[in-house]
């Protein structure tokens, strides 16, 4: 075993086996990287701050359902406060959600599909802002195909704004009338839409059971419907001798002498401190936990953090800021049925145009709106500063009538670029139940990202009239995010722009690898996680190709 | 350590703010009438318990009179506060089996898809992809 250079660790209470991985965090990544290299006979002990849970702890078949969100199942951890939940600080226009559990933010995901343009991959080629990556769309071609099959995707192929890809393994959910209504919108203005790619299976598929339209995606799916890693990946992990340890919340990441990494400090539930060993280690904690983990392990050969010689671990945080349109029409749409994820998407305006006051674009999904409490709510957001008479008293099964069943809502992702104050520190004062430093965001949402919401949401306006809508209600960014939180340790040839290479190993510490959203060198605006499953897949393929030439402790 | 259920005296009152709140009209019944603060309450706060203290202790700095000025005035003045009272109280009133009965909601309830071996928006699709530049070239 390597000499560490804090000597603590030789006085562990507990020390745990030798592993040739070790994986940290359970989410979207961290699960296809156990899966894989577990099946390809590599020694794998995954470490998960959370706990396993399933249909037993979702609420969404019981009538509280919508209470759910409340808190149990609240997206946002300072919300939420789970033994597992780290706080997240700081003064940012959108902070982060997500979930620390086996299966990551993928317990709580809409499991909308959507694999990035090409032109996301050029950014700085065609457009002149940003960074281009350092791998292309076509090096993800394979691996998304592969983890659409894993995550029983269902959805429709062909869509013309996207490079041709293989069949999707199960039939698109159908659009259902909030969809037909919004096609038909769209098809009138002669702009782009498409039946919605979902990781939620439209019949019996591999693990997944068929989707029973509950609409509770969003609080876990208590038909085992929403492809989830607890159901997609770990099965076969485990089985194949992955070792998952919950209740694992990591402290640090020591590296020896030479600079090499030799595993990670954890504390357990009871607060007893272990070291697991390992030969690599890979980061899947999501661009949050992963940096602030990386931003811990500072030593003193590693002063500012570890592999973070460039100085951007942290930094270029990119989030999609977010806003909606929900669109009330005259007639019942059934919209509190599921599932919640995306009945139509549109790429229409997710690509730079000349004409436009801003660069690059957005995406759009058509969404149901669940039941009566949330459509309530919606039309109280809108409408709250025209006092309490609108909303309240006489006003109020009117303002009910209005919006249940009969709304459905676009939401609009933008693409943020990376910038460089926008980003994870550990903040100095406030600690989680560990007595680790909280994670502070910093993060603006930039004039470029606000003129692009701002046209975004006039044109989605302009299709909701053509969808009939009798009345519109448009939220501003919401001050919570959607879940996606990228760039961190961005991906690059240059070790002095970026944090670890095209093969997402740390350009500082050769057995060090970054697997998550954190390594996106620009966002582009589709949801992130077919790109975070592919991208890991496409990693952990190359680890284990070229093995045999791995740098160890 | 307080009570693990809201006394009488805090029933009654959260039931007069509920009224005003929700009241009869258009065919619905009014907040009380579907019991509002009894059972439901129980199970709104059963499902939300981080709201237990916070009514609670609203409920309990409620004057006796001017209840429709108050409730206004939470609402400009202590808009948590108001977000707890009032999300609790439509929760609780959208739980009634009478309520969802009447606005024709049976609850996010299984119902299976039914795929279609050929979707019904084809036309329209068909559309999409001939009007479309297709997607810009850089593999």
């Amino acid at each position: 075993m390597a000499i560490f250079s804090k000597v603590y660790y030789f006085n562990m209470v507990t020390q745990g086996h030798q592993s040739e991985v070790v994986i940290i965090g359970a989410g979207a990544s961290g699960s296809v990287a156990a899966a894989r290299l577990a099946a390809a006979g590599f020694e794998v002990v995954c470490l998960e701050q959370g706990d396993w849970v399933g249909p037993a702890d979702y609420m969404g078949a019981q009538p509280e359902a919508e209470l759910a969100w409340i808190e149990r199942w609240n997206p946002d951890p300072n919300a939420r406060r789970g033994m597992a939940d780290y706080p997240l600080t700081g003064d940012a226009d959108v902070r982060p959600v997500m979930y620390n559990g086996v299966g990551g933010g993928l317990v709580q995901w809409a499991a909308m599909w959507q694999p990035l343009l090409a032109s996301d991959f050029r950014v700085r080629t065609l457009d002149g802002v940003a960074d281009d990556w350092p791998i292309s769309w076509g090096d993800l071609a394979d691996a998304y195909a592969r983890v659409a099959g894993d995550m029983s995707v269902s959805g429709l192929g062909g869509d013309p704004a996207l490079p041709e890809m293989n069949p999707y393994p199960n039939p698109p959910i159908p659009i259902g009338k909030i969809g037909r209504v919004a096609a038909e919108g769209m098809d009138r203005l002669g702009w782009h839409w498409w039946p919605g790619a979902n990781a939620i299976a439209s019949r019996r598929h591999r693990s997944l059971q068929a989707c029973q339209r509950r609409g509770t995606c969003m609080t876990g799916c208590p038909e085992n419907a929403k492809a989830t890693p607890s159901l997609t990946h770990w099965p076969s992990a485990q089985s194949a001798g992955a070792r998952l340890v919950t209740g694992a919340r990591v402290m640090e990441i020591p590296v020896d002498k030479r600079g090499r990494v030799g595993g990670a400090v954890y504390r357990d539930r009871d607060g007893v401190e272990h070291f697991q060993p390992a030969q690599v280690v890979m980061l899947a904690a999501n661009a949050v936990g992963t940096a602030r983990l990386l931003l811990l392990s500072a030593s003193s050969r590693f002063p500012d953090g570890l592999a973070n010689s460039s100085g951007l671990v942290g930094r270029r945080l990119m989030q999609h800021p977010y806003r909606t349109v929900t669109v009330v029409c005259e007639d019942p749409l059934d919209s509190w049925q599921g599932p919640w994820g995306q009945n139509i998407y549109s790429l229409e305006f997710a690509e730079t145009h000349p004409d436009r006051d801003f660069i690059r674009g957005a995406k759009w999904m058509v969404m149901p709106h669940g039941g009566p409490m949330f459509a309530v709510a919606e039309y109280q957001e809108a409408h709250r500063h025209e006092g309490f008479e609108a909303v309240w008293g006489a006003n109020f099964h009117r303002a009910a009538a209005e919006v249940f069943g009969h709304s459905f809502t676009w939401g609009i992702q933008a693409e943020d670029l990376p910038e460089y104050d926008n980003r994870v520190l550990l903040d100095p004062s406030v600690h989680d139940s560990s007595g680790l430093p909280a994670a502070r965001i910093e993060y603006r949402v930039s004039e470029n990202t606000r003129r692009m919401l701002d046209f975004n949401v006039a044109r989605a306006v302009e299709a909701a009239g053509e969808s009939g809508a009798v009345t519109t209600m448009v939220r501003d960014v919401w001050p919570t995010g959607i879940g996606h939180v990228l760039g961190t340790t961005r991906m690059g040839n240059d070790p002095e722009s970026s944090v670890v290479d095209r093969w997402c190993r740390s350009h500082d510490v050769p057995n060090l690898y970054v697997i998550d959203g954190g390594v996106f060198v620009t966002g582009g605006s589709a949801n992130p996680t077919a790109t975070i499953m592919a991208n890991a897949l496409r990693v952990v393929d190359h680890m284990i190709e070229t093995r045999v030439s791995q740098e160890v402790p | 350590m307080g009570s693990s259920e809201p006394t009488p005296a805090q029933r009654l009152t959260l039931a007069r703010l509920a009224d005003i709140l929700v009241p009869e009209g258009l065919g619905m019944p009014a907040a009380t009438t579907v019991g509002v603060a009894g059972d439901l309450l129980d199970r709104s706060l059963a499902a939300a318990p981080s709201f237990f203290e916070p009514l609670l202790a609203l409920l309990d700095d409620v004057p006796d009179d001017g209840l429709d000025a108050f409730v206004r005035r939470l609402e400009v003045e202590r808009p948590d506060d108001f977000a707890v009272l009032s999300t609790t109280v439509v929760a609780a009133y959208y739980l009634s089996e009478d309520v969802r009965e009447l606005i024709g909601y049976p609850g996010q309830q299984p119902n299976p898809l039914s795929v279609a071996a050929e979707p019904d928006y084809l036309d329209l699709l068909e559309r999409v992809y001939e009007r479309h530049p297709g997607y810009r070239e850089c593999l």
